[in-house]
């Protein structure tokens, strides 16, 4: 069972574990309680996004239905115990319900490990693309300030703000957002 | 050095969000760096698989982390305690209505018992985890009145932030969880609080800090400084004159808790808010824990044992050579 909010992840993971014949995919519907979705489908191992509240509920379930009475663990590759700090840095963590051998888990929770550990990386790299935006953006209002009311051109109000960074040590972003915050705090 | 430590959305964070506030920790040259978790699954595998090295828990969560209940077997030390009391037993209209309020917590059991024994069905009753201090205190209430908790009712857990939802939508019939969820229960009128869990048992143990043993053992400076950081900021979250500024602390980020339930929570009276000030010996509080996690069939193997390893006896704190610094 794959308990994963983020649909594109899921989507992914399902796809890359699908591969394997011996494996049959369930997936949580979004809005379903962990618990609940687990007592219905009844699988053998849980792949789960960490950051889910609810996955406090599985912590201490002794069994999963009283038909095929099987308790619920944290699946712990105690072999390899750098693997698991890696996983669980990804924000992906597993259950083990019953008995499938730690052969059986191991490839699965490794591939969801890799999956996670991709899609943070973007997510990375996105906000430190948005944030290169931002100060871009810093950096564009205060040249036209400074060209709107030096009346000089763009090269020499980069030059302005550049001087103006180096004087103090700091970074160009750094002194155009000083320049628009003085300029606010004058008008 | 940098020291991680983990956090959930409770009103008893306070004590660590004041020694942030002061400063001091800074100047110390720790850098504690504050991560509000979801669940406290996910603050006990990160601190199992390094990704913290410390975190404010209930002590029968470190009992059951350390006993490998849940998990990977987790060498945890308690520096200190964090607080006491301050959790509470909320239920809807028609639970509270036959449970009564007012009397003594027998007397409310008493009535309560027969209310759920009355049920068609065992009345759902929610707790933010099966090995929590809410959990065993809520089960000590219910079996000393002679209600089964797994018999006469259902326990179920549910994110301390989904509770006042879930009872509000009658999914659950009553919660036991810390401040402010209670109190925010009853601002939005979903239920009335019929008793504070010091009433169980007095004076018990709420929240610990709980620290990696490894990390303990590289950097004993750097947890001096954290645990005198907090002691000193005890007082300081004890005093209800600065209830108004805790709350607004707690409201604001990272933690953003209700404010107005927060205030109600920080400002009700003694006995039912949580108690900053008691720092104490915590081993008498670990061996109850350790004992009620086996009651209910969580073996800790040697509890007793365990509870002494984990929670060391009281080593005072020098707050005031730490005030002139």
């Amino acid at each position: 069972m794959l308990a994963d909010e983020n649909a594109a992840r899921a989507r992914d993971l399902a796809q890359v574990l699908s591969a394997d014949p011996q494996i049959e995919i369930v997936r949580l519907i979004a809005g379903t309680a962990l618990l609940d979705a687990v007592a219905d489908a009844e699988p053998d191992l849980i792949i789960v996004d960490m950051a889910r509240p609810d996955r406090d509920a599985l912590d201490g379930v002794r069994q999963i239905s009283a038909s095929a009475p099987r308790p619920v663990v944290l699946f712990v590759d105690e072999d390899d115990p750098g693997f698991m700090e890696e996983a669980i840095a990804s924000g992906v963590c597993s259950y083990n319900v019953g008995g499938l051998a730690p052969a059986d888990m191991r490839p699965i929770l490794r591939a969801a490990a890799a999956l996670f550990r991709r899609y943070q990386l973007a997510a990375d790299g996105w906000r430190a693309a948005e944030a290169q935006l931002a100060e871009r953006q810093v950096i564009e209002r205060a040249k036209a300030s400074l060209i709107r009311e030096r009346r000089i051109g763009e090269p020499e109000a980069y030059r302005w703000l550049r001087g103006q960074a180096m004087q103090r040590g700091e970074r160009i972003v750094d002194a155009a957002a000083r320049r628009l915050r003085e300029r606010e705090e004058k008008s | 050095m940098i020291a991680r430590l983990g956090l959930l959305r409770l009103a008893d964070s306070l004590p660590v969000l004041v020694a942030l506030h002061q400063g001091k920790l800074a100047a110390c040259g720790v850098e504690l760096r504050v991560s509000v978790e979801p669940s406290w699954s996910n603050t006990m595998d990160k601190l199992a698989f390094g990704a913290l090295d410390m975190a404010v828990m209930p002590p029968s969560l470190v009992l059951a982390a350390a006993a490998g209940l849940r998990g990977p077997r987790t060498r945890l030390l308690v520096p200190c305690g964090i607080s006491r009391g301050g959790n509470a037993i909320v239920l809807g209209d028609d639970a509270a209505r036959a449970a009564g309020y007012g009397a003594d917590a027998d007397e409310i059991a008493r009535r309560f018992a027969a209310w759920l024994r009355r049920q068609p069905i065992p009345p759902r009753l929610a707790v933010v985890h099966a090995f929590s201090t809410h959990a065993l205190l809520l089960r000590e209430w219910l079996a000393h009145s002679g209600a089964g908790p797994d018999r006469d009712a259902e326990l179920v857990v549910i994110p301390p932030a989904e509770v006042v939802d879930s009872l509000m939508a009658r999914r659950v019939s009553g919660f036991c969880a810390g401040a402010p969820w209670g109190d925010e229960a009853v601002l939005r009128g979903a239920g009335r609080i019929v008793l504070g869990t010091e009433a169980i048992r007095p004076g018990h143990a709420e929240k610990c800090l709980a620290v990696r043993a490894d990390w303990a053992r590289s950097a004993p400076g750097a947890l001096e400084d954290i645990r005198t950081a907090l002691a000193a900021a005890a007082p300081i979250c004890a005093d209800p004159e600065r209830a108004a500024d805790h709350a607004a602390l707690l409201a604001g980020p990272p933690l953003s808790l209700p404010r107005e339930a927060t205030l109600a929570a920080l400002c009700s009276v003694p006995g039912r808010r949580p108690d900053f000030a008691t720092g104490g010996a915590l081993q008498g509080d670990a061996a109850w824990y350790a004992a009620q996690l086996s009651r209910w069939g969580w073996n800790l193997g040697e509890h007793a044992a365990l509870a002494r390893a984990i929670f060391p006896p009281l080593i005072p704190i020098e707050t005031e050579a730490y005030k002139s610094r």
